[in-house]
């Protein structure tokens, strides 16, 4: 009879870990900092620098929201290859999908992108991001790892978050950032593979339901059950 | 014991399907995928009507501090859970520290209330058997939703199975432990929510798909906590 208490604690505690790792994936966009270590190879100083970009941008008290949304969308454009990443996302259906098709998903995906981080940008106050090191892919790709650091985490655990840092044109970018050991570029070609098998495969549905989703997060439409 | 015999079963089966899936990106691997989503369903209405709305007035009327209070004490208790398994892994420095981690909290710590643990550099971290069979070797299996409890697989619903028994607590007999083990159940609920309240909402805000998301993050963390953070990143996807 007993065991049952602690039957209720032990299944929720593996739902637990799931939610604790994400709980930080939001945060994520904003954590830019100096880092005082000297970086020790080209990605690393890649990375290093643009996380000073990004906290420069974020704390520069002169910039109207407007501004600030617009030099954070220019510079997160210029620090990811979006349209690398679009075209990753969107699985096998990249075999299938028109060229036209292509081409207005990876715009419909880089507003979509985009939208997500301005939409947080707000929630932004003081996290920043140590550079630790980093170790080669077996893809050519660099992955370059850092911890975030939150000055209003109760909590000292560290919060690692990589980046996959790659050559396009000899243009060092980012192509996937991994949080708590989760890849977000994979996480969202999963969801895609899933959106496009409900809708049999239709790169249409897909791009007019991101435009969908990118005009909600611009109006900051709340959720059900949300305050 | 049928139950205990029922586990011993499906962890033989896991064990002698095993092989070494333990990193990379798996694909989807769910079967029963409309089952999980009609499940994920009744447990997102359950979030919206009562868990999510109970874990805002936690929030918003216990202050940080006796949350943060609360939430260390949780992990705390977890302690013996995460040694056991550490060892069974074969970690053990990882051992040591969560050893020295319960000393130190357990009693400078008043009771687990304050991390002193971590804040002298010896900071949590999670083990369960779900993540032992992992390192062992056991495949996840199918991915699953369970009604209350949410993503899950037979790798770690018997390792959940197998932490109840690692647990002081299921053994120790003394007054009021029914209260005691409800109470500990609940607290984990509404610390585990009241922590993802903003988290969770931008991610189901920013999803195409909630469901493949929150499917695809869960396994992938998986896979990352039985690798202790350290993935293999040589067969990562090309793009």
């Amino acid at each position: 009879m007993t065991d049952m208490p602690s039957a209720v604690v032990a299944p929720v505690s593996f739902g637990r870990r799931a939610l604790l790792a994400l709980a930080f994936l939001v945060a994520l966009p904003f954590a830019f900092a100096p880092s005082p270590a000297a970086a020790a190879n080209p990605a690393e100083t890649f990375v290093d620098q643009n996380v000073q970009k990004g906290l420069a941008i974020l704390t520069n008290r002169s910039l109207s929201d407007p501004q600030r949304k617009m030099q954070f969308r220019n510079f997160l454009l210029s620090l990811i290859d979006l349209d690398r990443v679009a075209l990753f996302t969107l699985g096998p259906a990249r075999r299938t999908a028109t060229d036209a098709e292509k081409a207005q998903f990876v715009d419909a995906f880089r507003e979509f992108a985009v939208s997500i981080y301005e939409s947080r940008l707000s929630a932004f106050s003081g996290q920043t991001l140590k550079v630790t090191g980093s170790q080669p892919t077996g893809r050519g790709d660099t992955i370059v790892k850092t911890t975030l650091v939150d000055p209003n985490a109760s909590s000292n655990q560290p919060l690692p978050v990589s980046f996959r840092v790659s050559n396009s044109d000899g243009k060092q970018v980012v192509i996937d950032v991994n949080v708590l050991g989760v890849w977000l570029a994979i996480e969202e070609r999963d969801q895609f593979s899933s959106f496009l098998g409900d809708h049999g495969n239709s790169v249409a549905a897909l791009i007019a339901h991101l435009k969908d989703l990118t005009a909600q997060m611009r109006a900051g439409a709340p959720l059900p059950g949300q305050k | 014991m049928t139950a205990f015999r029922g586990l011993g079963l499906l962890l033989a089966g896991l064990l002698l399907t095993a092989c070494s899936t333990t990193g990379g990106n798996p694909q989807a691997n769910d079967p029963y995928e409309q089952t999980n989503r009609d499940i994920f369903d009744f447990d997102m209405r359950l979030d919206r009507h009562v868990l999510l709305p109970t874990a805002e007035v936690y929030r918003d009327v216990v202050p940080e501090v006796a949350r943060d209070g609360v939430h260390n004490v949780l992990l705390n208790l977890n302690s013996p859970v995460v040694f056991a398994n550490d060892l069974l892994q074969g970690e053990a420095t990882r051992g040591g520290e969560t050893l020295a981690r319960f000393v130190l909290n357990s009693t400078i710590g008043i009771g687990g209330l304050i991390d002193i643990a971590a804040k002298i550099g010896i900071p949590y971290h999670d083990e369960d058997f779900g993540q032992t069979l992992g390192v062992w070797g056991a495949v996840e299996g199918p991915y699953m939703v369970m009604p209350f409890f949410g993503p899950s697989n037979p790798r770690d619903l018997v390792g959940s199975g197998v932490d109840i028994a690692f647990d002081p607590n299921t053994y120790i007999s003394y007054n009021y432990k029914f209260y005691w083990s409800l109470g500990r159940g609940v607290f984990s609920i509404l610390d585990m929510r009241s922590r993802t309240i903003d988290t969770l909402a931008g991610i189901e805000r920013g999803s195409v798909d909630y469901y493949a998301s929150v499917r695809s993050l869960y396994r992938q963390n998986r896979a990352n906590e039985i690798a202790n953070g350290k993935q293999d990143v040589t067969d990562l996807p090309d793009f």
